[in-house]
């Protein structure tokens, strides 16, 4: 059996993984936001004048959404203030002058042999870490996996690295087949199950060769090889894939039993847990026609772009683009200022060569919008509700349910604008659904005061 | 360095997707060009050069129509997709080699002013232009349309300039005559239209545009196997029904038009169900017209009154999204029943 889904497409896929991992030499600053992760905001828990250590909690919340963040560096606190943040706005971030003496600090000590076999020291030590959803969503990790234990049967690591460009998942397991094995068998302990599933796209043969000859069943991990076509990796494409469940609409995976968990994410587990590592440094891969070539480096989380991208080499063009993540699901930076966090997989550096921008796009009414959507969705049609503005067709057409892969706009001959429509419509339901609810309360305590 | 100078440089937001198909419209419209070109090719074979020149003076005219009209009405050019110049090839593909070369002017200033700019430009007619402008000059100049020339390959074998399609034959209750054999039809040794007379320069341009994905499968296969299905059933006296059915998919301009018109995608559903149930009609509609019509030929009017079925065709054959499981529908229907009743 294929493990595969429907529709979907094939992007050129411009990876580079034989270009082997390089670690960057860290920033003379780092800029490190109290936003990298999806749910409360951390407070800053040092001042400025403080000296730090590498890999000193700096930042948390104790709301159980949300996840501590760390020093990257060691070295003296120049300023606590709100900063660029690489998804926009200005966010409140802890600057950090790099003393490039790499100071450890000794808050986490490695697991013992007990708590590396208890679901309750293992999440414990993924919330301390700061792990957070490493392939590009920042949801709390210690959340997601508590949240699905009893209801969980079957727990899904992501290999497939569907998004073009990005080499970052591919290198860990070339570079770190082993930990990654521990690490996903932590996951698979947190998890409170027996068997983990490692999807991983075919064109990472060499990888999945790799992981089997490392004998996976010791540590309860299946290799599933897929299909490659994108968005292969998103969750409840993986979930299809790999067991055959389908996600309900607006459900989430633990909803069928299944939780799915990124590559990156088990190996920051691992070394949260072996080596009392919190997630400080990722692999990122630096492209786009931009730069001169392709580049996969490790960096200290708060890096600026504009240190990286002079680490790369530098432009050889002048960008017109900053894209964060994969160029199919990534988002646009602003600002060269703005550091990379927990969750930024990629930089790229698009120039003209990559905009297929049209002024005045027409729909040709072709329909190969509906026949790559990986959620059976019409595409065509809401967009066409969107641009008038009929929210109850729109709602018709399932249109929330879109989760903005861009598989529909990446096909689209004409270059309509489908899934930035799909995105604007949505925020535009959560604004609608927030000032009704806003109005029923109003109304209710109205009731309330005159009775 | 020039830290200041990249500071100053203004990067521009998008929401995702950030790289796109290589595949646009001009390509897609510049590929169905492509695939009628061994049909055009047929075409000057078998009725020599003045075919070539009618294609120029359609093509031509069409593309003059669209851009004085995006011109006049200060509106963005849209030449550049294309479509116009598909629209003035197909018209001009459907015309006799004797029809005067003033008739695709007027046809495609009807299809490229009157059916497709009126509504909107390129996606937004709701009738196929090229089908349409060939209805209006069969209801103005029929004279025209109705006389065909001989072929080259045919001109020692029959006498005179025009003879009769082996359609007219068909319906007419003749037997054919002796030139015409199926491997004859199948070449395109016959008259017609210019396009039409070629199964296999046809066919050769279809199965390009559904191996390049162009266009699907679906529509030419419901509308083709419709038809051979309800001929072979019916047949004719006079004729075996495999026979029949035979001539019947290699006579007039069903494969033309179940190729390339019926798949436009501006006119035909964009549901998957949608189409096989389009090309059902289409061909339904055809085998109707051919059988108890007035005109000898019917994919002209099945394709256009499919055209008009297509918003509603599409309205009802939506698919249910991801995650709806049958026993979802089924609740969800019982449920519609159950509050139907209680309002009862």
């Amino acid at each position: 059996m294929a493990h595969t889904f429907k529709g979907g497409v094939h992007p050129n896929y411009m990876k580079a993984p034989e270009i082997p991992m390089t670690v960057m030499t860290p920033p003379p600053q780092v800029v490190i936001p109290m936003i990298q992760h999806i749910g409360a905001p951390n407070k800053p828990l040092v001042q400025k004048g403080d000296y730090v250590t590498l890999g000193q909690k700096i930042g948390e919340n104790p709301a159980p959404v949300s996840a501590p963040v760390h020093a990257s560096v060691s070295g003296k606190v120049v300023a606590v203030e709100p900063r660029p943040h690489p998804l926009g706005d200005m966010i409140l971030s802890v600057v950090i002058e790099n003393d490039y003496q790499d100071t450890p600090c000794t808050d986490l000590p490695p697991l013992t042999e007990e708590q590396l076999k208890d679901s309750d020291s293992i999440l414990q030590r993924i919330r301390d870490a700061g792990v957070v959803g490493m392939g590009g969503a920042m949801f709390p990790t210690a959340f997601k996996i508590r949240g699905g234990i009893g209801k969980v049967d079957k727990l899904i690591i992501n290999g497939a690295e569907c998004e073009p460009y990005l080499n970052g998942d591919h290198l860990t397991m070339l570079n770190y087949p082993e930990q990654l094995l521990k690490g996903i068998e932590l996951v698979r302990i947190a998890s409170c199950v027996d068997k983990a599933y490692y999807g991983i796209e075919k064109n990472k043969q060499d990888a999945i060769d790799l992981l089997n000859s490392l004998h996976p069943e010791k540590y309860g991990i299946e290799i599933v090889p897929e299909e490659i076509k994108y968005p292969q990796g998103a969750e409840k494409m993986q979930v299809k894939a790999v067991t055959g469940r389908e996600v309900k609409p607006g459900g989430i995976p633990s909803g069928v039993g299944c939780n799915v968990v990124s590559t990156r994410t088990c190996y920051a587990v691992y070394q949260a847990c072996y080596e009392g590592k919190p997630v400080i440094e990722r692999i990122v891969t630096v492209g786009g026609s931009a730069m001169a070539k392709p580049t996969n480096i490790l960096t200290r989380v708060g890096t600026p772009f504009e240190y990286i991208a002079e680490q790369c080499g530098g432009f050889v063009r002048t960008p017109r683009k900053i894209v964060l993540g994969g160029p199919m699901m990534g988002i646009c930076a602003t600002t060269l200022e703005a550091p990379n966090i927990k969750g930024t997989s990629g930089v790229l550096f698009f120039t003209e060569e990559e905009d297929r921008h049209v002024d005045e796009p027409n729909c040709i009414r072709c329909g190969k919008c509906i026949t790559v959507c990986p959620m059976n969705l019409e595409p065509v049609f809401m967009y066409m509700y969107y641009s008038k503005g009929d929210f109850e067709n729109m709602a018709k057409y399932h249109i929330t349910d879109c989760f903005e892969c861009g598989s529909c706009a990446f096909n689209c001959p004409a270059r309509m604008p489908l899934t930035h429509a799909f995105k604007t419509a949505k925020l535009m339901f959560q604004a609608k659904a927030a000032k009704e609810k806003a109005k029923a309360e109003a109304e209710a305590a109205r009731k309330e005061a005159k009775s | 360095m020039a830290a200041t100078q990249k500071e100053r440089i203004v990067f521009d937001v998008a929401y995702q997707p950030q790289v796109r198909t290589n595949i646009d419209t001009p390509r897609l419209m510049s590929s169905v060009i492509l695939a009628l070109m061994p049909a055009v090719a047929v075409s000057v074979w078998q009725f020599g050069w003045r075919s070539l020149l009618m294609i120029a003076i359609s093509v031509g005219s069409a593309v003059f129509f669209e851009w004085a009209y995006r011109k006049l009405l200060k509106k963005s050019a849209t030449i550049g997709d294309c479509s116009a110049a598909l629209t003035g090839l197909l018209l001009a593909l459907t015309m006799p080699s004797s029809a005067p070369l003033w008739l695709p002017v007027i046809g495609t200033f009807f299809g490229i002013v009157v059916v497709k700019q009126i509504y909107g430009g390129i996606g937004k007619n709701f009738l196929n232009p090229a089908l349409a402008a060939r209805a209006f000059l069969l209801a103005s100049y029929a004279l025209y349309l109705g006389q065909f020339a001989v072929p080259s390959s045919l001109s020692g074998t029959v006498d005179g300039v025009s003879m009769a399609t082996p359609l007219s034959f068909l319906y007419g209750g003749e037997a054919l005559p002796g030139y015409f054999t199926l491997k004859t039809m199948f070449l395109g040794m016959r008259p017609g239209a210019l396009g039409e007379v070629s199964a296999l320069a046809l066919l050769i341009g279809g199965l390009y545009l559904i191996i390049r994905k162009v266009i699907s499968w679906r529509i030419p296969v419901s509308f083709l196997g419709t038809v051979a299905l309800l001929t072979l059933i019916f047949g004719h006296e006079g004729y075996g029904h495999v026979d029949f059915m035979l001539y019947n998919l290699c006579s007039g301009g069903l494969l033309l038009a179940a190729i390339f018109m019926a798949t436009d995608y501006a006119t035909s559903p964009v549901t998957l169900n949608g189409q096989l149930l389009y090309g059902f009609g289409c061909g339904v509609l055809t085998v109707l017209i051919r059988y108890f019509g007035g005109y000898p030929e019917g994919v002209t009017y099945a394709i256009l009154l499919m055209n008009l079925c297509t918003w509603a065709i599409d309205k009802g054959f939506r698919r249910h999204q991801f995650g709806v499981s049958k026993e979802d529908i089924e609740a969800e229907k019982a449920a519609k029943k159950a509050a139907k009743e209680a309002a009862k």
